[in-house]
């Protein structure tokens, strides 16, 4: 089975530094992948590569067959590739359900738009996505007035209403309670039957909840990929992790 | 339930109500000099709502508002004077002081009235695509875009004083009799050219809100928040900037063309930097995020600089200064935001007294950050 | 076409480039550093050319004094100025652009109120209205003295920022305003220093400018918008606007040599727009390009 996201080769450089240093990595459609590794090993970097935030110094990335290295962010989202950010990324100055109605982006052309006021099939995705990020009574609220869980959650329930095939989800779960931490590994588990998630976790308890694959990134590099299991016993993930703590 | 500032329905309502007495206006004035200077306000009054809609509501600040509109005018000025021409006499009296013995190439098409006016709207908001279309694809935005416009506006406003032959130079079009459609003369000071004004002026705002209240006005208040984030839902934040922008550069150009319609003149001044901002400033004062609250700053600005500056001459440069200074500093979404807030609290009022206590009536914040 | 006078072209060209840069240090210390758009700092260059003109009028100083003094006297101007309203809108920077230019309103109409509309002029010493000859071109000494003020400012700037520890703190602050503060730079008072020195070295250009045309309420208008190309197209840096000075001045006076001062304008003008869409960072990008 060919993967959704190949990413072959990649390297990015800021100047003399190597942030990511021929990185390659493959996931399956229907998989959830997490991205691991210390802090500074280019987790949200791929992450920015992928999406076309930032463009590659060498390398290629496939989604569903058609490379998009180098595309403009917006063509690449609308390809389906959905993203939440590690600081949660809403439009502060609109309210909850504003929010939720502009990530329903099936169209996107600006003429088309002009003339449509009322979107179809948008009432009940709306209700389901914000009964399921548990904004239901705080449709009508600012965003920019959240606490940083409903923040989280609203930007997951934006990247949901996009209906995108690959999920990447940076620290989702940053600032939730255990409760939330728990219906998001719900929530994942329940995403694949219909998408792709990459997730960057730092939470190992959750990622062993949640991963089926787990990919260790360590310097730009892929350091191990596999199992948890497999990724747990690897000497030399204990030795990046190991190594780190003794430096914190 | 709810601030009834946000209820669709209620604007509606106050818009229809706004333009019903706009409607009743030269009914009840029989006055002709003070019914054409009203017309005058419902052109400013559509360069604000232009300027409310671009930056209000699109995020883009845009400081050359006075090209749409001075391209309008020129252009609208331009088929005024040709309709003075005839075939004995097919050459403009200032292009003959130039010593220019023909008719510019650039001048054939004004002939027509019909082409004339065409092209009076559709030049500048060509301008606007192709010019918005190339900065926004460049990801301009914010102060560096609205330098930019300053910036092409100069260039616009030199261009126009050095080619003396082609444009009158510095002195600019006077169009020596009305404007003539369809075989009526519309005179300035008569009921009709009110009317002329008053229609494009509703018609423009109607399109405004409509385009306020679609997905693509919600697209393009999300960017005006975070164009960034916009993108990674997919929406080509260029696309909808260049839209806006020419949509608002459009509403400018007629309401060129309308101001020389009312006034027969036109001269380099109304693509001057200052001009342009007088736009930015009434929509400032009124509300930028309020279409109906720019129209208003444009109408009690320019009210009051025509009554008050008779009184106060000297100082009313002072006193807008100053009151801008005031309004940027204490209230930046202008006047608008006074009755959004004021209407806020009473609604807050009503939820606490009805309901138990359910959070702050924080549901509208002042916009204080 | 004569080889001396496209010489003496391009030697107009420097003398150009040293107004326009100028015009523009000031802004650019203003925005490289806070990035803050002030649109007021053409108003401040004519309190700067009305400041000398009052200084030299009432007082009789000599003209060479008028120039530090209206340093003084703007930098004042531009104190206050920070205090009472900039500072309230750092993290505004669309708002910082609005509320100059209210200010400028103020300044200019101010200005006007105790003046009159009626132009001024200020007297220059008799040794500036000469003119230097160089075989082949001739330009008046004045020009030369702006030019030289110019280099020395230039010159002063660079010492300021790049040699002192005020210079230090000030690009601290720039890189990241946090982390400076973390090291105890307090970035309110180096931004209202930049903004002072700023504002003093809009007067020294005015009190040039005085000399150079005549003195009125209005002279700030024609000088904001280029002054801003400037400092746009130099990226904010010192470096970034001397540079950009040059080659506009340059390019100005070539092109007004072939067909016209307006025109030659007018071009620039377009060509900064081009130039602009394809580097918007300016011609010497800084770390963390502001957008």
């Amino acid at each position: 089975m060919a993967g959704l996201l190949e990413i072959h080769n990649l390297s990015k450089s800021f100047d003399a530094t190597k942030v990511i240093n021929d990185f390659s990595l493959e996931v399956v459609e229907g998989t959830l992948c997490c991205l691991v590794g210390p802090n500074g090993a280019g987790k949200t970097t791929t992450l920015d590569l992928i999406t076309g935030r930032i463009k590659p110094t060498s390398g290629k990335i496939i989604f569903a067959g058609e490379d998009i290295t180098a595309k403009h962010e917006h063509v690449i989202a609308r390809a389906g590739i959905g993203r939440k950010f590690q600081v949660p990324a809403v439009l502060r100055d609109l309210t909850v359900r504003q929010n939720l109605e502009v990530s329903y982006s099936r169209q996107t052309n600006p003429f088309w738009n002009l003339f449509k006021f009322r979107n179809a099939g948008l009432k009940e995705k709306l209700d389901e996505i914000a009964t399921l990020a548990g904004l239901k009574d705080r449709l009508g609220e600012r965003a920019g007035i959240l606490s940083h869980g409903e923040t989280q959650w609203l930007e997951i329930g934006m990247v949901l209403m996009q209906e995108p095939r690959l999920l990447l989800m940076d620290e989702p779960i940053a600032g939730m309670t255990e409760g939330e931490i728990e219906k998001t590994a719900r929530i994942f588990k329940d995403l694949r039957k219909t998408a792709t998630l990459i997730v960057v976790e730092h939470d190992m308890g959750f990622v062993r909840e949640i991963a089926d694959v787990v990919t260790v990134m360590h310097m730009g590099s892929l350091l191990a990929q596999g199992t948890i299991k497999q990724v747990e016993s690897d000497p030399r993930v204990r030795d990046v992790y190991l190594g780190e703590q003794e430096a914190a | 339930m709810g601030n009834i500032y946000h209820n669709k329905t209620a604007q509606w309502i106050v818009y229809a109500v706004f333009f019903a007495i706009l409607a009743v206006i030269p009914i009840k004035i029989d006055d002709s000099f003070l019914l054409n200077q009203l017309a005058t306000y419902g052109v400013y009054g559509m360069l604000a709502l232009s300027i409310s809609l671009c930056w209000g509501f699109g995020g883009i600040l845009n400081l050359g508002q006075g090209i749409a509109f001075g391209l309008g005018a020129y252009g609208m000025a331009m088929t005024m004077q040709m309709q003075s021409q005839d075939a004995s006499n097919p050459i403009p009296p200032f292009m003959l002081n130039n010593s220019l013995d023909h008719l510019p190439l650039l001048w054939q098409p004004f002939q027509n009235t019909t082409a004339g006016l065409i092209l009076s709207v559709a030049v500048p908001t060509l301008f606007c695509a192709v010019f918005g279309g190339i900065m926004f694809r460049a990801r301009v935005s914010g102060p560096f875009f609205a330098i930019m416009t300053l910036a092409m506006l100069s260039a616009f406003y030199t261009i126009i004083i050095d080619r003396q032959p082609y444009t009158g130079g510095v002195n600019g079009l006077t169009p020596p009799s009305a404007f003539q459609f369809a075989g009526v003369e519309v005179d300035p000071y008569s009921p009709t050219a009110y009317w002329v004004v008053f229609c494009f002026l509703m018609g423009a705002t109607v399109v405004a809100k409509l385009i306020t209240q679609s997905s693509f006005g919600l697209v393009t208040q999300a960017i005006r928040d975070d164009a960034e984030r916009v993108r990674f839902l997919g929406y080509s934040v260029a696309g909808y900037e260049t839209v806006i922008y020419t949509v608002a550069g459009l509403i400018a150009a007629i309401a060129g063309c309308c101001w020389v319609m009312l006034v027969q003149y036109v001269s380099p001044a109304q693509l001057d930097v200052s001009f342009s901002l007088s736009m930015v400033i009434w929509a400032a004062i009124g509300g930028r995020h309020s279409l109906l609250g720019s129209i208003f700053g444009a109408f009690i600005i320019q009210g009051a600089q025509s009554y008050l500056g008779d009184t106060f001459l000297a100082t009313w440069l002072l006193i807008l200064g100053g009151f801008f200074i005031i309004v940027v500093r204490f209230l930046p979404n202008g006047l608008a935001s006074l009755l959004e807030s004021g209407l806020g609290l009473l609604a807050a009022k009503r939820r606490s007294s009805s309901a138990a206590v359910e959070r702050n009536g924080d549901a509208n914040p002042m916009p204080a950050e | 076409m004569d080889l001396g006078s496209l010489l003496n072209a391009l030697i107009l060209g420097v003398s150009i480039a040293s107004i326009w840069l100028i015009a523009a240090l000031g802004l650019t210390i203003i925005y490289g550093t806070a990035g803050v758009i002030n649109m007021a700092h053409g108003e401040l260059i004519m309190l700067g050319a009305y400041s000398s003109y009052m200084l030299q009028f009432y007082l009789g100083l000599p003209y060479l004094l008028c120039i530090p003094a209206s340093f003084f006297i703007v930098a004042f101007v531009g104190l206050v100025l920070e205090r009472g309203l900039i500072r309230y809108l750092y993290n505004r920077p669309l708002d910082t652009l609005l509320a100059t230019y209210g200010v400028s309103l103020v300044l200019m109409q101010g200005v006007r109120l105790i003046f009159g509309s009626d132009p001024k002029y200020i007297a220059a010493p008799a040794a500036f209205s000469s003119n230097i000859s160089l075989g082949f071109a001739s330009i008046s000494t004045f020009r030369v003295v702006i030019l030289g003020v110019t280099a020395l400012l230039v010159f002063g700037l660079w010492l300021l920022f790049y040699k002192t520890r005020f210079g230090v703190q000030v690009r601290a602050v720039m890189q990241n305003k946090e982390m400076a503060a973390s090291f105890g730079i307090n970035s309110g008072r180096i931004y209202m220093l930049t903004f002072a020195l700023g504002a003093g070295l809009a007067g020294v250009a005015g009190s040039l400018f005085g000399v150079l045309a005549i003195v009125l309420p209005t002279m700030g208008a024609s000088y904001v918008v280029q002054a801003f190309l400037m400092v746009v197209v130099g990226g904010g840096s010192l470096a970034g606007s001397v540079a950009a000075s040059g080659a506009t001045g340059e390019l100005q006076s070539v092109l007004a040599f072939f067909t016209n001062d307006t025109f030659a304008r007018f071009i620039i003008f377009v060509l900064i727009v081009v130039f602009l869409r394809f580097r918007p960072q300016g011609l010497f990008a800084q770390a963390g390009a502001r957008r």
